[in-house]
């Protein structure tokens, strides 16, 4: 287990801020690229489930202005991250065309982890670029001798993240679902989960995919983690923008409160 | 600090000219150890209403064209969380930056509540006070309706004696109208300005993108506004006006010294980089020193214009 997994807010100490040099970005789907930046500090204590904002600076003024949250995919011994970016709009096209070289604002690492029990099986719940915090967290954690199933679904394949890749960076193949069924089993990625005996289950992706596996979990009793997206203004509990309802009716932040939630925390009715 | 950038007003000495805005810097606490805090003129705290508020459905923020939209909702703790969780964070940790808590309510008695619950409490200079809320008696926003502005910064008068700064609406005629009014009833200083109203729209959805349809744009976009708005304030009164609207540079924060404000205040900016105060304030002492000007003080209100320049109507063409 990792030692430092315990939620950073409060007295934690404080996010670095810094102009990252990007070191590459490939494509590696339709829409998606890997990008790697040089963050030494940020990749030494960024724990798994965690994010970075990550801009331009102040004299970008085109998408994006503000900047965006990612959830960091992966740390390297000799400091890079690896975010992965998919093609959305102006924003994330601008993040999507950085070159080897260029440098982009980040701030990080923010936002809650993932906590994990040690004797429990783990089973990660990934739809689309969703997967990004499994990479880091199932690669890791296998390595400190945790049982991590990783389940990855897509629309279709033109859009899966290269499964030689995934393999690379978390030490076993992941089982993969297309709703079209052109890779992997055919269906919906919440199809796959098998959630008997003691197991930790642990989503991200599409609001409908964590509400259909909140669902099951309120049915069928597992533990479930989320990880929640929402647009957000500065990624450190000021702005208050990024909120999502809780289960008692409250407003939480997704910065500083999540991005990690247990998912019998929140409200899961539609709308 | 370099000495150049202190500025004598309400009745004490800022260290710079630069405050973080109220909505972009939480309760402080949220920046410690992120940015030097307590090297900065000062900040103006998230809004306090006597009650606590919940604020608006997501999404609550967006990109807008050269700045962002938002609709938070005035959500904030409410007076008595704020007066034992925040405000012992900032009596205990900032030493020199000021602190203006900003104030918000539904009726003149709410923000007199909270101004009047404050008041005895230690670890802040005054108060900003945002008039851009609905008036439940009149409908109206106490910063667009004159006799209820007049009213509320005479009650607010009535009950503290410590700074009182109306931040005011650039959703009005004549923005000199609102800050005559303020000045004749007591108050002893301007924030100018809040947010434009505007909207996005999702057009595949066919949908607002914010929660609650409409919010406030700020950012850079709006620098040009509040430039023309605090220049229109800073001459229509006698008392100091602080400038706020889209400042990311010092260059900008230097258009509104110029224009008349004694301080500036960082909002949006921040949400872009957390240093952006402290590189604005570095780059105001740093244009000092190459202009040869001791002191920023000689700066405001030093535009240079023909006599004739009245800018009372917005040019055509």
């Amino acid at each position: 287990m990792q030692a430092d997994l315990e939620p950073r807010v409060g007295e934690s100490p404080a996010p670095v801020r810094h102009r990252a040099p990007v070191v590459s970005n490939r494509r590696v789907a339709a829409d998606t690229w890997w990008l790697e930046l040089e963050s030494p500090e940020i990749a030494r204590r960024v724990a798994w489930g965690q994010f970075v904002m990550i801009g331009f600076g102040l004299e970008h003024l085109a998408p994006p202005f503000l900047p965006r949250p990612f959830s960091v995919g992966w740390r390297s011994p000799d400091g890079r991250i690896g975010l992965l970016v998919r093609r959305f709009g102006a924003g994330s096209a601008a993040l999507a065309a950085l070159r080897p070289g260029e440098r982009a604002l980040l701030l990080g690492p923010l936002g809650r982890p993932f906590r994990l029990e040690a004797a429990r099986r783990v089973v990660c719940v990934a739809g689309g670029v969703g997967l990004a915090p499994f990479l880091i967290l199932a690669g890791e954690a296998r390595r400190q001798g945790l049982a991590v199933e990783l389940l990855y679904g897509e629309l279709s394949a033109e859009r899966v993240f290269d499964p030689v890749l995934i393999e690379q960076l978390t030490d076993a193949p992941p089982q993969i679902w297309t709703e079209d069924g052109t890779l992997g089993r055919h269906g919906r990625v919440t199809d796959g989960l098998d959630a008997s005996g003691p197991v930790t289950v642990l989503g991200c992706g599409p609001t409908a995919m964590l509400r259909a596996l909140a669902g099951r979990a309120a049915r069928e009793g597992f533990e479930l983690q989320v990880s929640v997206e929402e647009h957000m203004g500065c990624g450190v509990g000021t702005c208050q923008g990024c909120v999502v309802r809780s289960a008692d009716g409250r407003w939480l932040k997704a910065c500083t409160e999540g991005p990690v939630f247990d998912a019998s925390d929140l409200s899961w009715s539609p709308g | 600090m370099v000495s150049g950038l202190s500025q004598s007003v309400f009745g004490t000495e800022f260290q710079t000219p630069v405050l973080l805005a109220s909505g972009t810097c939480g309760y402080g606490r949220e920046y410690a150890g992120l940015i030097p805090l307590d090297e900065l003129g000062g900040l103006v705290t998230k809004a306090v209403s006597v009650e606590p508020r919940t604020g608006n459905p997501p999404h609550r923020v967006a990109e807008t064209p050269g700045g962002m939209i938002n609709a938070i909702g005035l959500e904030n703790v409410g007076l008595d969380a704020f007066i034992e969780e925040k405000l012992p964070w900032l009596r205990e940790n900032l030493a020199r930056a000021k602190v203006l808590v900003n104030v918000i309510g539904r009726t003149t008695d709410e923000y007199a509540a909270v101004v009047a619950g404050l008041d005895e409490e230690e670890g802040f200079l005054g108060y900003e006070i945002n008039v851009s809320c609905p008036n439940v008696r009149g409908g109206t926003l106490f910063g667009t309706d004159e006799a209820a502005l007049g009213e509320l910064v005479a009650r607010l008068r009535r009950e503290s004696e410590r700074p009182l700064i109306v931040k005011l609406t650039p959703n009005v005629p004549d923005i000199g109208v609102y800050a005559r009014i303020c000045e004749e009833n007591g108050a002893d200083g301007l924030s100018t300005i809040n947010t434009f109203p505007g909207m996005l729209i999702d057009i595949r959805r066919r949908r607002p993108v914010i929660g609650n349809v409409s919010g406030g744009i700020s950012g850079p976009a709006i620098l040009p506004m509040g430039v023309y708005l605090t220049w229109r304030a800073a001459r229509s009164c006698s008392i100091p006006v602080i400038g706020i609207g889209g400042i990311r540079s010092a260059d900008d924060a230097l258009q509104y010294i110029l224009a008349g404000a004694t301080l500036v205040q960082i909002g949006t900016s921040s949400f872009v980089d957390p240093a952006a105060a402290v590189t604005v304030q570095q780059g105001i002492a740093a244009f000092l020193e190459s202009e040869g000007v001791e002191a920023v003080s000689e700066l405001v209100g030093g535009l240079r214009t023909s006599d004739s320049a009245e800018g009372s109507a917005p040019a055509q063409g």
